[in-house]
């Protein structure tokens, strides 16, 4: 590897944090079982999200639902943040370079902007309709981008193996 | 009984975890040739016993190798405790050589006083 990481990436992996992550038996493996894990729950309360956003789950109340799944997505989330920091630390100056990591964090970037367009914008005009009733394109696109971003940030988090 | 694109369905499903439990049982080995094993026999200079992989440093002939262990739950329920690759001691590492890194490669298996450990 010829490129250097960031001072403050090769500082966190030689913290002393840093190498009690990769001195101690369980930390790292149970962060990683966990990062998948919290993945599995993220993934299933935004697709429920998405679906409905897209006009499926017809019968329901969008607010319902949206609310409830989104109360389960984001403690996956913090909790997939948590463990991604753990895996991170360990070989931060390493990680931070590859170049699919990078593509994960921009996805993620993204996939959190869509997200804060969604709050302030398209929802407001989501969560007052009633069961049965039509999404509006604003609603749809919004659950097309989320579907697609996150899939796309698991498949990255994936693949920084090997590259 | 389940209709025929609800079987196809479950058959491309399944495939896929197949595949993907592949890709995972195969993590990390894909940047290493298997083409070109080598051996590098020598003392150990460095030893870290840490995660995701324990690795040491071996001077092999004119040169210090990298070699990339195993993650320490699996070398230590395989008996290859931080005692068998401490400094000083003698290994021989049988693996592949990073395509990546210069210097480092990745072990299959390694000897230690006559005793043999496989890392995956």
């Amino acid at each position: 590897m010829t490129e250097e990481a960031p001072a403050i990436f090769v500082a966190l992996e030689q913290s002393g944090l840093g190498a009690a992550i990769r001195q101690s038996t369980w930390l790292f493996p149970v962060a990683n079982v966990g990062h998948i894990l919290a993945l599995m729950v993220f993934a299933g309360a935004l697709a429920i999200m998405d679906v409905r956003l897209l006009g499926g789950l017809a019968a329901t109340a969008p607010a319902r639902v949206l609310m409830r799944a989104r109360t389960v997505a984001v403690a996956a989330l913090i909790l997939q943040v948590a463990t991604g920091f753990i895996l991170f630390t360990a070989d931060a100056s390493h990680v931070i370079i590859n170049p699919v990591f990078q593509l994960k964090l921009a996805l993620i970037a993204a996939g959190l902007g869509n997200l804060a367009i969604f709050e302030f914008g398209v929802k407001r005009s989501v969560v007052k309709l009633s069961p049965g009733a039509a999404m509006p394109a604003s609603a749809k696109t919004a659950g097309l981008l989320s579907l697609a971003i996150w899939l796309a940030v698991a498949a990255c988090g994936r693949s920084i193996a090997y590259f | 009984m389940l209709k025929a694109p609800m079987l196809k369905a479950m058959t491309v499903v399944a495939a896929s975890a197949l595949l993907a439990g592949a890709a995972v049982a195969h993590h990390g080995w894909g940047s290493y040739d298997a083409a070109k094993p080598v051996t590098v026999e020598g003392a150990i200079l460095t030893s870290k016993y840490e995660n995701p992989h324990a690795t040491v440093t071996v001077r092999n002939e004119s040169k210090v190798w990298t070699v990339t262990l195993a993650p320490t739950s699996r070398m230590s329920s395989r008996g290859a405790s931080e005692k068998v690759i401490a400094v000083g001691n003698k290994i021989s590492a049988y693996g592949y050589p990073s395509t990546a890194t210069p210097d480092e490669m990745r072990a299959e298996r390694i000897t230690v006083d006559g005793k043999t450990y496989e890392m995956r």
